[in-house]
């Protein structure tokens, strides 16, 4: 499994001709660190988009409906798990000090969890819209993504968000054939959502970004964003709701939407910690984080769960 | 009260159990102290409701309703709340992990036992389902007694737990306060004993567990009278589930 690269040209090489990096392998370190930066923010987003969704599970309508949502939150739940273990992996952070960071505000996480969920519309946009924007650029990841272990926790959180974004589309379906009080709930939560959840795919690429020549990334932002918009613009007219876009038009040369100028600062401020709900968010999750110290400080006292929560290893207790 | 009638309201008592204990768990996902602890209880709590639909489901056939999700959704949220069988521990608010970790391990103690009384029932779909259950909760109780092992055995820790355990632990009674039905279950099979007769047993398994005369002190008579009277907790914890459905009546979610 020894193998190294006596530059970083060779390196390039290897990755250009769809060579699979692997955790021990001897990689430089502006490729750990960009790869590492990279799952961090994955995983992470994975948790808070748990802790954004969790304002509305207790009040999930339905019994068997809440039993599908559970099982939906436990697969994301699920997925964080699993990237912190590939990110520990790389020997960056350990899973703590990923976790520390980000109840500190020291690391990011998707814009879309930097808002909040106001009503129960919103949670079925997010499992529509922001999944399916996610799932997106997850594809588009695993397609050509040179980390290897990254690659391999993909296929299985893919074939997962697939089951996820059907249950949000089918949870979205009931709603567009239900009450007028249904359908305007929905559309406020559109009205909220939609601009969110395309600019999860951040602005156009730079043409030198490291991401896409080192094969973690395989396409361009503004291609997978555009993938996003012919797909859900369409379907949302479909069923009558309007989007919430004031400048889009249809361009009958093309034959595609254009959804018109996009507002970048939203975004920015996010990257800084500073959207509508980003504060509350963070503090929350320090704040209960902080309040079960007793517990993981028991557990490594036992030498047990300390070894876990630092390395990913494996479970304390779970069953 | 006749035997029908007994049945269901024994029934129902088991089911609101299981339905408001699923329910509490969804509270603590993503707020657990570790990963692992919050993939635990979504598991659980999945587990929890998938027996209330069951037990639901069971219900309804002895109305001759089909079990549809609009059918069950009305028992499991639509009646009033004096019409609900649940037992106070499960009603309860907790105030923090230590005690939300122990309700899950006395509850679903209880809970095995429970379904032991229903594995050879005269109701064959209820011993079928008590069959997967057992199953299931054998590795609920594993998860809660290896968290409750290490946790025990760390002296800051012990005390929070312990200190948990004297807030829930009037609640215990309850648990096992038989519905007034329930003897319209025994007579036609259905159960085997009563509920009242796992309190014993009970008692003597928390006391093993958790080693502390101090923290369980005296017992408390349960204020429940046959499960009819609901705790305060209740009334807001339906209102919280019920929030969406409230919102427009006539919608499908």
């Amino acid at each position: 499994m020894a193998r190294s690269w006596a530059t970083m040209e060779d390196f390039e090489a290897f990755l250009d001709d769809g060579g699979l990096v692997e955790a021990d392998d001897p990689m430089p370190d502006a490729y750990r660190q960009a790869v590492f930066a990279f799952i961090e923010m994955h995983a992470n987003s994975e948790l808070m988009g748990g802790l954004t969704e969790r304002d509305w599970i207790p009040k999930t309508p339905g019994l068997r409906h809440k039993m599908a949502v559970l099982a939906k939150t436990q697969d994301e739940i699920g997925h964080g798990h699993l990237l912190y273990m590939v990110a520990a992996d790389l020997g960056v952070k350990t899973r703590v000090e990923m976790l520390e960071d980000l109840f500190a505000g020291r690391s990011r996480f998707h814009n879309v969890f930097h808002y909040r969920a106001v009503t129960w519309g919103d949670q079925v946009a997010i499992a529509f819209l922001v999944d399916a924007a996610a799932l997106i650029s997850q594809q588009a990841v695993f397609k050509n993504c040179s980390y290897g272990p990254y690659k391999r926790i993909l296929r299985r959180i893919i074939a997962e968000e697939g089951f996820h974004m059907r249950l949000g589309e089918d949870r979205m379906l009931r709603i567009a054939e239900g009450t007028d009080r249904q359908r305007l709930m929905f559309q406020e939560s559109l009205n909220r959502w939609f601009w969110p959840a395309l600019q999860l795919f951040g602005p156009d690429s730079e043409s030198d970004d490291v991401l896409l020549r080192w094969h973690i990334k395989s396409e361009r932002n503004e291609v997978l964003r555009d993938r996003w918009v012919q797909k859900f613009v369409p379907m949302l007219q479909s069923y009558g709701f309007t989007v919430p876009a004031p400048d889009m038009r249809w361009d009958a040369v093309r034959h595609r939407w254009d959804v018109g100028p996009i507002d970048w600062e939203p975004l920015k401020r996010t990257l800084a910690q500073g959207g509508p709900d980003s504060s509350r968010r963070i503090r929350e999750a320090a704040d209960n984080w902080s309040r079960t110290a007793w517990v993981r400080a028991a557990l490594s006292h036992n030498n047990v769960a300390a070894n876990d929560a630092g390395n990913g290893s494996t479970s304390a207790g779970g069953s | 009260m006749s035997e029908p009638h007994g049945v269901r309201e024994y029934l129902l008592a088991f089911a609101d159990d299981e339905h408001l204990m699923g329910q509490q768990h969804t509270e603590w996902i993503g707020v657990a102290p570790f990963l692992e602890e919050d993939l635990a209880v979504s598991s659980i709590g999945q587990d929890e409701l998938g027996h209330a639909a069951l037990l639901y489901e069971l219900v309804l056939d002895l109305e001759g309703v089909e079990a549809t999700d609009p059918a069950l959704d009305v028992l499991a949220f639509g009646r009033p709340s004096d019409d609900y069988r649940c037992c106070h521990l499960v009603e309860y608010t907790t105030h923090d992990w230590a005690e939300a970790l122990v309700r899950h391990w006395i509850y679903d103690t209880f809970e095995a036992m429970r379904w032991q009384l229903v594995a050879g029932s005269s109701l064959p779909k209820l011993a079928s389902v008590a069959r997967k259950a057992l199953q299931e909760e054998a590795f609920h109780r594993r998860h809660a007694d290896a968290l409750l092992d290490k946790l025990l055995d760390a002296p800051e820790a012990r005390e929070r737990i312990l200190e948990a355990l004297g807030a829930v632990y009037p609640l215990v009674e309850g648990l096992c306060e038989p519905v007034e039905g329930e003897a319209g279950a025994m007579s036609t099979g259905v159960a085997a004993a009563s509920t009242a007769d796992l309190l014993e047993p009970l008692h003597q398994a928390i006391e093993a567990r958790f080693d502390s005369s101090d923290s369980i002190g005296s017992r408390t008579a349960s204020l429940q009278n046959r499960r009819t009277k609901r705790s305060a907790d209740f009334d807001p914890l339906l209102r919280r589930m019920r929030e969406v459905l409230d919102y427009d009546p006539g919608a499908v979610w």
